[in-house]
């Protein structure tokens, strides 16, 4: 049975529990970090933080408001950096869970195009493995029927997690009583994704990537126009591939 | 009274998940899953066809339900569930031979008590009646034998009246440490997550369901108290457990010496089925009854 998130951030205080609570687990050691003006630290994701906590301050009629994205994988149902792959076995998806792992084997990869079809920027390079790495769903835990490890440290209910059926029955109802207040309130690319945001306003006022870019899609049905130009290289890449061995 | 809702084609999925899983991390217990596993999935099976409760409505007397008088005891027509003997040979039918694969130590005798409940030699009315306890007597077939088919055999009935049975209570407030529905003791209990809709800070601990050992009712239990003798006092209350499967404890009393089984679901991705749950915790079972404890009621593997 499929699983599924869903990420309420309408009840997201930004206190960084599950950012920090993916490293522990992950046993992540500290990185190197820059002060931007801003509480999100670091300053993006990285090869040791496959969950960053997204601070996005604007103004509006004179109020500031400040929004808050606990950003990770999406565990995209047809994962675009799956179709984009050309090394076999380097990015599988965990049928039971429907999860997207990331192998080994994900040295032989070329990071540019795995990076650059993820249409929301998630994939990073290991520099010391080589390999490429996101979250994995904390497929570790699920295998021991524990929750990922940020979903159980999140005091605010903003992280909920459950088979996918459950979890879409629970964002409707969290959308109806948010949309109450923010009539702005929606669910983003709930059909595509087994990450599930809930946000009050526009997504943009979130983070730049935290819907996937509608001017990406072509004419080709349900194809954006990274999963395409994927399609077209991997099997050069694959050939490419298979002569360096 | 809060109770959970048992819904059966999920429940025998459920089952065969919690099987499939138990199976992989506890290697050891292979045996004793793969013995009362099939067991456990017919008698789902049985509960998902079984007619509940078709008698009249009740009417319930709160301020006596909130004194303890449980539902069945509220019955103007003895206090038991209804009779479902006329259901048990059918029922008999598939069970039985479930039961003789699974045991194959009291194979023969679980053959001759079908053959004798196919000629009438045991009327349904006497075998609902092994069911329920009574002593009753079929040739070839031991009393414990006889018991432990019968009871398996009324169970699936039992579970899905006390289910009709619980719906009509579930608003009424139950402190009591035995079942709502009937009256029996909890061999088995659950932490559950609670749904919380407050914009504040959310407890992790959950909720504490006592579990009835008879009809597999669920009602909500105060968390730190012994529910065989009420004790409250945190320092003669004890979590036992083995480290490796935190989630899975005895509540134990050091004053009553009473224990039940508990399942903490706070962390757990996947509710597992109750059953398979307590079949797996048989080894802390067995390691709390050497530490002197008692549970408040058995499981029909417990004196295995
Ligand atoms: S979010 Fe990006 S990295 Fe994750 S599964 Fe989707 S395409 Fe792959
Ligand atoms: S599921 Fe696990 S790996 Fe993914 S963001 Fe949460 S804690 Fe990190
Ligand atoms: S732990 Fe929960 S409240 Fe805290 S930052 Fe993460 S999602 Fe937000």
């Amino acid at each position: 049975m499929p699983k599924a998130f869903l990420i309420d951030t309408s009840r997201c205080t930004a206190c960084r529990g599950c950012q920090v609570a993916c490293k522990e687990w992950k046993n992540f050691p500290a990185v190197p970090t820059k002060q931007h003006g801003t509480h999100q630290n670091p300053p993006d994701l990285t090869h040791y933080n496959f969950k960053l906590v997204r601070f996005s301050e604007h103004m509006e009629n004179g109020t500031v408001h400040w929004n808050f994205f606990p950003d990770q994988c999406r565990h995209c149902i047809d994962a675009p950096c799956l179709a984009a792959s050309a090394v076999p076995g380097a990015i599988i998806k965990d049928e039971a869970t429907g999860a997207i792992i990331y192998t080994e084997k994900s040295k032989k990869e070329d990071f540019a195009s795995i990076r650059s079809a993820c249409p929301y920027d998630i994939p990073r390079k290991d520099p010391k493995t080589k390999r490429i790495v996101k979250c994995d769903m904390c497929i570790d835990r699920l295998q021991a029927n524990l929750l990922p490890m940020c979903v159980k440290t999140c005091a605010m209910g903003a992280m909920n997690f459950g088979e996918r059926s459950d979890m879409l029955k629970l964002a409707a109802k969290r959308l109806a009583t948010v949309q109450q207040e923010f009539p702005k309130a929606q669910l983003l690319n709930m059909a595509d994704v087994s990450v599930i945001y809930l946000v009050a306003d526009a997504p943009a006022t979130y983070h730049k990537f935290a819907v996937a870019d509608a001017s990406d899609s072509t004419n080709a049905p349900g194809m954006t126009r990274k999963e395409m130009l994927a399609g077209a290289f991997s099997p050069l890449r694959k050939i490419a591939q298979s002569l360096q061995g | 009274m809060q109770t959970i809702e048992v819904e059966t084609p999920a429940a025998l999925r459920c089952i065969e998940t919690a099987l499939s899983r138990a199976v992989k991390d506890i290697p050891a217990l292979t045996p004793l899953l793969e013995a009362f596993g099939p067991l456990l999935t017919e008698r789902a099976r049985l509960r998902q066809t079984a007619p509940g409760w078709t008698g009249p409505a009740l009417s319930i007397d709160a301020e006596r339900f909130n004194q303890g008088a449980f539902v069945l005891a509220q019955t103007e027509f003895g206090g038991g569930f209804e009779d479902m003997s006329e259901l048990l040979p059918e029922a008999a039918r598939t069970l039985l031979p479930v039961m003789a694969r699974s045991f194959p130590a009291i194979a023969e005798e679980l053959t001759t008590l079908g053959a004798a409940i196919e000629s009438g030699a045991l009327t349904p009315q006497a075998l609902a009646g092994a069911g329920f306890g009574e002593s009753v007597e079929v040739p070839g077939v031991s009393p414990m034998t006889l018991n432990f088919a019968a009871s398996e055999l009324v169970r699936p009935f039992v579970e899905r009246q006390a289910e009709d049975l619980a719906a009509m209570v579930k608003v009424l407030p139950w402190n009591q440490a035995h079942c709502p529905v009937c009256g029996g003791a909890p061999n088995m209990s659950v932490l559950r997550r609670k749904e919380d809709e407050s914009e504040f800070i959310q407890a992790k601990g959950g909720q504490r369901f006592l579990r009835c050992s008879c009809c597999t009712t669920e009602w909500k239990h105060k968390r730190v108290s012994c529910p065989a003798c009420g004790c409250e006092e945190p320092d003669e209350l004890l979590n036992l457990r083995d480290p490796a499967r935190a989630h899975e404890r005895a509540d134990a009393c050091s004053r009553c010496k009473a224990f039940v089984l508990c399942l903490d679901t706070a962390e757990l991705a996947e509710l597992p089925d109750l059953d398979v749950a307590a079949l797996t915790m048989l080894p802390l079972e067995i390691q709390t009854r050497q530490q002197g404890y008692k549970p408040l009621a058995e499981h029909p593997w417990s004196s295995l």
